[in-house]
C-alpha cells in the first residue's frame, strides 16, 4: 500500500479509533492519577512490628524521658513519656527532631577517619579502630617518653559529675598533663552561687512546681530554659484554667520573646543591669519591712553589720542596698519606673512561695556570678529556702567516687606543670582553668604549647561565645583528636577523627536534670544498634589507655564503660533510698511521705538493672529531709557576704578589695575604649526551635523558623524601629553588625519589642559545618561576642557586646 | 491498518511494556507447606488457620505480612540438615539460613501507603477467608513473577491481572472501588467512608 496523504489520514485516524477501544488510555489516566497521590520520592516507613522502647533523652542536660517508637529495629517517632517524673508526656522541639540526628550521614562520622583535605573543610578518609587508636596513642606516648605530657589537652563538653567527663579527667591524669578544660556552662555559675551563698558544690535546685510567683531574670521558661520537658509542661498547668493556684509569672528581659509577652508581666530592663533591678527590689523588701524576719536572724550571715575579728566594720547587705540601690536610683541604671519596682517588689515579698530564678535564655550559657548572687539574695530575703515553692539545697548525688588515680613518675611530674592559660588570683579564683585565657595563650603566636589536643562531646569552635578565639587557637594546634559523633566545625579542624555513638545508641547519663528539686540520676538506653563504625567515646578511652605505656592498665581496671557507671550507682544504693519506678499520682515534689519510701533492693546489682529497665533513680522531696538540711558555709548560714570567698582571697595574698567583693552588687560592665564608635548593645537570644548547644540542629527544626529569622541563607537581626530610623534603615536592609571582635552580616528585622538601641541576633544559625540545612544559613553571633570577662567567674561575658550598624 | 495496529498496541505491547518482570528471589511452594502431613504443628480447622500460621498477627493485632526468615528457621535451622530434598531448599539454607539474611521477597500485595487496611478486622470480625482477596494463592506450587507497574511503582495484582480491568472473582483486582463493593454487599456501607482507609 502507497503511503498518500490519503492512506496517512486513514492510518492516523484508524490508529487513534482503536485506541480507544484498547485499554491505554483509561488505564494511563488512571495510572498517572495513582502516581500522583504516591510520589515514590517521598519517604515511606518500613512495614514490621511497632515496638516501644522507654528510654531517657541526653540531648540536653534537661533528661527528660522518652519513648521511642520503632518498626522493626527502625526508630520512627520519639514521644515524651508518661511515666517519667521529669516531663510526663511532654517533650521540646529537639527531642522530637532527634531522629534527624540519628539517621543522617550527612552530618555524622560513619567511622574513624584522618584529615585529608586542608583543616576545616571537612575532607576525611576512612581508617580501622586499631589503625586510629594506634596513631593517638603513638603521639601520646612519645609525648610521655619526652617527658612533655603536658603537651596533651582535652576540652570537655560532658556535664560535671557524668562518668564520661569523669573518665576523660582520669586519662589525662594518667598521662600526666594538668590541661584538662571544661566548656563554659550554667554549671559553673550555679555551683559557684551555691558554694558562695549556701556552702554546697551541689546544682541549684527550683521548686517550681509549688511555687505562686515566679520572678524570672532572663530565663527563657518558653525557649528551652532548664529541663524543656518540665518548664514547658509546667508552664501548661500553671495557665490551665481550672488551676486555682495560677503563679504569676513575671520575665525581667530586655527583648519581647515568647516568654516575655506570655508572661503575666514584663519588665524591660536594660541588658546588663539586671543586678541592679534585683537589689532595687531587695531595697524595697527591707525598707518595708516585708522580708522574712525569722529566716533572716536565724539563718543568714552579712545581712546586718558586724565587726569581724581585726576589728574592721562591715557595713551588710543591708546597708548597702538601702544606701546604694533606691528605686530612684535603679530607675536610673535600669530605666524600669520606680514605681513598678516598688509593686513588684511588694507583690513578690506577700506572695505565698515566691521564687527569683537566673539562666539567661535556655540557661546552657554561664551567667554573670554577682547578678545570680544578687538574684538568689532575693530568695533569702523572703526566707524561701528549702520550703515547698522555694530554692532547695541540694548535694551532690551519692555517686561512688572512682578510686584515686594511681600515677607514674612522667605523670606526677607533669601534673605539677602549670596549665595552659591558668586561671588566677582575685579576677577568678574558683576556677582552675578557663578554656578563653587557654584560647588565648594558644592564640598569642610563636610555638604552640599544646601539641595534641582532644575534644569531647563539645563544638566549642562554634558554641565559645569568645569572639572566633577559639577557632585561632585550633589553628595553632598542630594535632587535634575529636571525639564528635557529628561532622561539626570543631571535628572539622580535626586531624583524626574517633567518632563517638549518637546517644541513641548508647547509655547515658543524666546527673541531676537542670533546676530539678529532687535527687535524680537519668539513665537513657541505646534505642538502636549502633548503625555505623562508630564507638561509645567511654569505650574508646579504655581501649586507648590499653594501649599507653605502662600507666594505664591499673588505672582503669574495668571491662566496658557500664562497669564504671554500674560501679558509681553503687553510691546509690549505699545511700539507703530512692524509687526507681514514677506513678504520676504520685509526684515527688508533693512534699507528702511516700507509703514505700525505699524500694527494698536485693543488692547493687540489683538496683543498677532495675535502673536501666527505668532509666530512673529518684527520691522524692520530704518536709523531714528539707528541714535538716543545712547551709554548709564557714559561718553555717547562708551567706550574703561570702566568708568562704574572703578566705580564698587571703588564701591567694589577695585580700578583697572591698566589702563589695564579697557580696552581690552591681557594677556596670566595663565602657569599651571607644564607646562612640560601639554606641549600640548586640544581645544575643535563644528560640526553642533552633539548637543552640554543640548538636547539630534537625533539618525539620528550620522549617519552623519565620521568614523575618531566616530568609533562604540570611538571618535577621531584630532592632526596634526608632533604632532603625535613627540609622535610616527599612526592613530586610542589609546591614553590617560590628564589634571589637569582628563584624556580621544581616539583614534588619523591625520589632517592636525590642529594645531602642539595642541590636539583636539569635544562636544557633552562622553554621560553617554539618550538612546543606545549616552550613551558610545565618550569622553566629559568637563571631562578634567581645565583652571581656565576668568578675569573679572568669568566664565570658556574652549577654551584651557594644556593636555598630553601618548600613550595607 | 491503524485501527489493528493500535489495537496490537493497546491490548499486547502496552501491558507488556507497562509491566516489570521480576523473579522471587526463590521459589516457595506453598501447597507444600500447607500439608499438615509435612509440616509440623499447623494444623487448623480451616485454610485461614494454616495461612495465619506463618503470615501471623502479631500480639498488638497488626498483621505480620510476608514471614520473616526466622519463621523459616522455626523448622530449617541447621544449614547442614534439608528437610527434604529439594535444590531450591539447600539454596535457601547455603544463602539466607546460613547468613541469617532476611529472603527479599517481592509483594504481591501491598497496598498504596495511603491506604490503611486492617487484617485482622477482615479475617476475625468479618470472618473473612483468605482466598476472598488473595485467590488460591495458598495452593499454589511456583510462586509467580512479580510484576510491577513502571509507572505508579505497584504490583500489577492491585489494578488487577487484567489489562481489560473486568473482574470475575473477588480476587482478581484490589481497587478502591473493590473494597467499596463488598461492604455495600455486606451491608457495611459506613465503612465506605473516605477516613476508614485514607486516614
Amino acid at each position: 500500500m502507497k503511503l498518500d496523504r490519503r492512506n496517512f489520514i486513514k492510518l492516523m485516524v484508524g490508529g487513534a479509533v482503536g485506541l480507544q477501544v484498547t485499554p491505554l488510555p483509561w488505564k494511563i489516566t488512571d495510572d498517572i492519577a495513582i502516581w500522583t497521590q504516591n510520589w515514590p520520592w517521598v519517604p515511606v516507613p518500613a512495614e514490621g512490628a511497632y515496638d516501644h522502647e522507654a528510654s531517657v533523652c541526653s540531648l540536653c542536660p534537661g533528661g527528660c524521658g522518652i519513648e521511642v517508637r520503632k518498626v522493626d529495629e527502625r526508630a520512627v517517632k520519639v514521644e515524651g513519656r508518661e511515666d517519667y517524673p521529669i516531663n510526663p508526656g511532654g517533650l521540646c522541639p529537639l527531642g522530637m527532631g532527634s531522629l534527624q540526628l540519628l539517621y543522617n550521614e550527612d552530618i555524622r562520622f560513619t567511622g574513624p577517619m584522618k584529615r585529608v583535605g586542608p583543616r576545616g573543610a571537612g575532607v576525611f578518609q576512612n581508617i580501622s579502630w586499631d589503625e586510629a587508636l594506634e596513631i593517638l596513642s603513638g603521639r601520646v606516648n612519645v609525648l610521655r617518653r619526652d617527658s612533655r605530657p603536658e603537651a596533651v589537652a582535652a576540652i570537655d563538653g560532658n556535664p560535671v559529675e557524668s562518668t564520661a567527663s569523669l573518665l576523660i579527667q582520669r586519662l589525662m591524669q594518667t598521662i600526666g598533663s594538668p590541661n584538662y578544660l571544661r566548656v563554659p556552662s550554667f554549671e559553673d555559675t550555679d555551683r559557684m552561687v551555691n558554694l558562695l551563698m549556701q556552702g554546697v558544690d551541689g546544682p541549684v535546685a527550683y521548686d517550681l512546681e509549688n511555687a505562686d510567683f515566679i520572678l524570672s531574670f532572663g530565663c527563657g521558661l518558653l525557649e528551652g530554659w532548664g529541663a524543656p520537658g518540665r518548664i514547658l509542661g509546667l508552664w501548661g498547668k500553671w495557665h490551665d484554667r481550672e488551676n486555682k493556684r495560677k503563679p504569676t509569672v513575671v520575665q525581667v528581659e530586655s527583648r519581647a520573646s515568647n516568654t516575655a509577652s506570655k508572661a503575666d508581666q514584663w519588665v524591660a530592663a536594660a541588658p546588663g543591669t539586671e543586678a541592679a533591678l534585683a537589689l532595687g527590689i531587695a531595697h524595697v523588701i527591707i525598707k518595708d519591712g516585708l522580708y522574712d524576719r525569722e529566716f533572716i536572724e536565724q539563718k543568714t550571715f552579712g545581712f546586718h553589720p558586724w565587726n569581724a575579728a581585726d576589728w574592721k566594720e562591715h557595713q551588710g547587705f543591708q546597708g548597702l542596698v538601702l544606701s546604694e540601690y533606691s528605686p530612684r536610683k535603679v530607675q536610673d541604671i535600669t530605666g524600669v519606673p520606680a514605681e513598678r519596682i516598688v509593686s513588684l517588689a511588694r507583690s513578690f515579698a506577700k506572695a505565698k512561695a515566691p521564687i527569683a530564678i537566673w539562666g539567661k535564655g535556655k540557661g546552657d550559657l554561664n551567667g554573670s556570678l554577682y547578678e545570680s548572687m544578687c538574684v538568689h539574695s532575693l530568695n533569702a530575703l523572703v526566707g524561701n529556702i528549702n520550703k515547698p515553692g522555694g530554692v532547695l539545697v541540694l548535694d551532690r548525688l551519692p555517686l561512688k567516687q572512682l578510686p584515686e588515680t594511681p600515677l607514674d613518675p612522667i605523670a606526677e611530674a607533669g601534673l605539677k606543670k602549670t596549665p595552659v592559660g591558668a586561671a588566677a588570683g582575685e579576677d577568678s579564683p574558683f576556677a582552675a582553668n578557663l578554656l578563653t585565657r587557654f584560647n588565648e595563650a594558644l592564640s598569642a603566636g610563636g610555638p604552640s604549647p599544646v601539641e595534641l589536643l582532644m575534644v569531647f562531646g563539645a563544638n566549642p569552635a562554634f558554641t565559645m561565645p569568645d569572639g572566633g578565639s577559639m577557632r585561632r587557637a585550633l589553628k595553632a594546634v598542630p594535632f587535634i583528636v575529636s571525639f564528635s559523633p557529628f561532622r561539626d566545625e570543631t571535628a572539622f579542624m580535626a586531624d583524626l577523627v574517633l567518632p563517638d555513638h549518637m546517644a541513641f545508641e548508647k547509655w547515658s547519663e543524666i546527673i541531676q536534670p537542670r533546676g530539678v528539686q529532687y535527687p535524680l540520676y537519668g539513665l537513657g538506653k541505646p534505642v538502636v544498634k549502633p548503625l555505623y563504625q562508630t564507638q561509645d567515646a567511654g569505650e574508646t578511652i579504655l581501649k586507648l589507655a590499653r594501649r599507653l605505656d605502662k600507666a594505664a592498665p591499673e588505672a582503669f581496671p574495668w571491662k566496658t564503660f557500664e562497669d564504671i557507671m554500674a560501679y558509681r550507682a553503687e553510691g546509690l544504693f549505699e545511700a539507703g533510698a530512692g524509687l526507681v519506678r514514677y506513678k504520676p499520682a504520685q509526684p515527688p515534689w508533693s512534699w507528702k511521705p511516700f507509703a514505700e519510701p525505699a524500694a527494698g533492693f536485693k543488692s547493687s546489682k540489683d538496683m543498677w538493672q532495675k535502673i536501666k529497665a527505668s532509666g530512673l533513680w529518684y527520691q522524692p522531696l520530704d518536709h523531714q529531709r528539707a528541714a535538716m538540711t543545712t547551709f554548709k558555709t564557714p559561718s553555717g548560714q547562708f551567706e550574703f557576704y561570702s566568708t568562704r570567698l574572703e578566705m580564698k582571697l587571703k588564701d591567694l595574698n589577695k585580700a578583697p578589695s572591698s566589702d563589695l567583693v564579697c557580696m552581690p552588687h552591681y557594677a556596670p560592665s566595663s565602657p569599651p575604649s571607644d564607646s562612640s564608635r560601639y554606641p549600640l548593645a548586640m544581645v544575643p537570644y535563644d528560640m526553642v526551635n533552633l539548637v543552640s548547644s554543640w548538636l547539630p540542629n534537625p533539618p525539620f527544626l528550620n522549617k519552623t523558623l519565620l521568614p523575618e529569622q531566616l530568609l533562604k541563607d540570611a538571618s535577621y537581626a531584630e532592632i526596634h524601629p526608632d533604632t532603625a530610623k535613627a540609622y535610616g534603615l527599612k526592613q530586610d536592609d542589609l546591614v553590617q553588625v560590628e564589634s571589637v571582635a569582628g563584624e556580621v552580616r544581616v539583614r534588619v528585622c523591625l520589632f517592636e519589642g525590642a529594645m531602642p538601641g539595642v541590636v539583636y541576633l539569635p544562636f544557633g544559625l552562622g553554621h560553617t559545618a554539618y550538612d546543606e540545612f545549616s552550613r551558610n544559613k545565618g550569622v553566629n553571633p559568637n563571631d562578634i561576642i567581645a565583652a571581656g570577662a565576668d568578675p569573679l567567674s572568669g568566664l565570658p561575658v556574652w549577654w551584651k557586646t557594644p556593636v555598630q550598624l553601618n548600613k550595607v | 491498518m491503524g485501527f489493528i495496529g493500535s489495537l496490537i498496541v493497546g491490548w499486547v505491547i502496552f501491558p507488556m511494556v507497562l509491566y516489570s518482570k521480576q523473579a522471587q528471589p526463590m521459589n516457595f511452594d506453598h501447597a507444600l507447606h500447607m500439608d499438615p502431613e509435612r509440616v509440623f504443628g499447623i494444623d487448623g480447622d480451616t485454610e485461614t488457620e494454616r495461612c495465619l500460621f506463618c503470615h501471623a498477627f502479631r500480639d498488638d493485632g497488626t498483621f505480620a505480612g510476608i514471614p520473616k526468615l526466622e519463621n523459616c528457621t522455626q523448622c530449617h535451622d541447621d544449614p547442614d540438615m534439608p528437610l527434604g530434598e529439594s535444590e531450591e531448599e539447600q539454596a535457601f539454607l547455603n544463602e539466607y539460613v546460613a547468613d541469617e539474611k532476611e529472603i527479599p521477597w517481592l509483594s504481591y500485595y501491598r497496598q498504596p501507603d495511603c491506604v490503611y487496611f486492617s487484617h485482622i478486622a477482615h479475617v476475625n470480625m468479618g470472618q473473612m477467608e483468605c482466598g476472598v482477596c488473595h485467590g488460591d494463592h495458598g495452593q499454589s506450587e511456583i510462586l509467580p513473577p512479580y510484576e510491577e507497574n513502571r509507572l505508579t511503582g505497584y504490583s500489577r495484582m492491585i489494578w488487577g491481572k487484567r489489562i481489560s480491568g473486568f473482574k470475575e472473582n473477588t480476587w482478581d483486582r484490589m481497587k478502591m472501588d473493590d473494597c467499596a463493593e463488598c461492604h455495600t454487599e455486606k451491608g457495611q456501607e459506613q465503612n465506605n467512608a473516605c477516613f476508614v482507609c485514607h486516614k
